[in-house]
């Protein structure tokens, strides 16, 4: 999933204090799932943001919705009555949920609710790690299963390098090194013998080095 | 003309302050019946269990003009729901944490932990929420 974090209330509220009116828009897909934009998210920003604009004395009308998904146009529909009855859009999507809703409301100024952090996984409760880095050529049938890429702090290919000390990693020693789980992996189901490939360099070009990447799929085409 | 209060007009409005508590309260752990009594106003909200405390209700209870928000909890060790009453406490920490952002104090929020049937801890719990709020005075949002 995308996971994302909620910004600061400091800064959300200096964001929308020019409004008197504005929707805060939630996303019930990976933000929900990572607690920084689903309805709950969204009614208990509404309340702070209503009890913070109080306290100073200041009127604010703030309108709640979550939609299903923010990178869809079908679902953005349902939002449409209530954007356009209000001055400005606080979304709580990733961001491209975010862009999603601003260009399907050009006249509407739509703000980022969330900082948008990285793709992972839930761990554990409370506990979200990066997993990928939607580098465009996944390889991890090479590695194992473990992704060097997002994994090493250095993205080497070729590991593990002289600083994995106690399967830990030198740049932080809380991060396990990416290296030491590939080969616990390969031994576990006896494939060490891959670990005597040399991995060539990567071509990053399908990565975000080439620019605006798209996907096009035309048999889905309408 | 710089107007002063006297004495007894400062104990006057002491006097017409009747703060409003909200105490969300998990039934095993206390069973605040009365709704109340003669130094405030009190709205109890029974729980199922203190974990249900959802954020947004206590954000709310302040929206609806409360002046102090209580969580009563059962014991550590003693939830019926294993953790219930930490996960509570970890949540009334957060939404202290909000609070002191927003600007209206942190200190208008508490999770305690009570045995049911223990009476005079939810009394102590009461005069000592009282007291705190003397300094802390209305919320200024009600």
């Amino acid at each position: 999933m995308i996971v994302g974090e909620q910004k600061p209330l400091e800064e959300i509220k200096a964001m929308v204090a020019p409004y008197d009116n504005f929707l805060i828009l939630g996303c019930g897909t990976c933000v929900k799932t990572c607690f920084a934009g689903g309805e709950e998210e969204v009614a208990t920003l509404a309340s702070a943001l209503r009890l913070a604009f109080g306290k100073d004395g200041k009127k604010t009308k703030i309108s709640e919705l979550t939609v299903e998904r923010q990178c869809e146009g079908e679902f953005i529909r349902q939002a449409a009555s209530l954007a356009t009855q209000n001055q400005a859009v606080l979304s709580l999507a990733c961001g491209a949920g975010v862009q999603m809703v601003a260009s399907r409301f050009p006249k509407i100024p739509v703000l980022p609710g969330v900082n948008t952090t990285f793709i992972g996984i839930l761990e554990q409760p409370g506990l979200f790690t990066e997993k990928c880095l939607g580098c465009g050529n996944c390889v991890l049938d090479v590695f194992s299963g473990i992704c060097p890429i997002s994994r090493c702090s250095k993205k080497l290919l070729n590991g593990p390098c002289g600083g994995s000390k106690n399967g830990k990693c030198e740049v932080n020693p809380e991060t396990d090194c990416a290296w030491q789980l590939i080969i616990d992996r390969y031994q576990a189901f006896g494939e060490t013998e891959k670990l005597y490939n040399y991995v060539p360099p990567k071509d990053w070009r399908t990565a975000d080095a080439g620019g605006p990447r798209k996907l096009v799929r035309e048999d889905l085409m309408v | 003309m710089v107007t002063t209060r006297t004495a007894e007009e400062v104990s006057l409005a002491k006097r017409a302050f009747r703060p409003k508590i909200t105490v969300f309260h998990c039934f095993n752990a206390a069973d605040l019946a009365f709704e109340n009594n003669g130094d405030c106003e009190l709205k109890a909200v029974k729980m199922p269990c203190s974990s249900m405390t959802r954020e947004v209700f206590l954000l709310r209870a302040f929206e609806a003009g409360a002046d102090a928000v209580l969580v009563l909890a059962c014991p550590e060790g003693a939830c019926r729901h294993v953790s219930g009453n930490l996960r509570a406490a970890r949540r009334v920490a957060r939404v202290k944490k909000m609070l002191d952002e927003i600007g209206l104090g942190g200190g208008r929020l508490n999770i305690f932990n009570v045995t049911q049937g223990d009476d005079t801890a939810v009394e102590h719990i009461l005069k000592e929420t009282l007291a705190g709020l003397e300094a802390l005075g209305t919320n200024p949002v009600s």
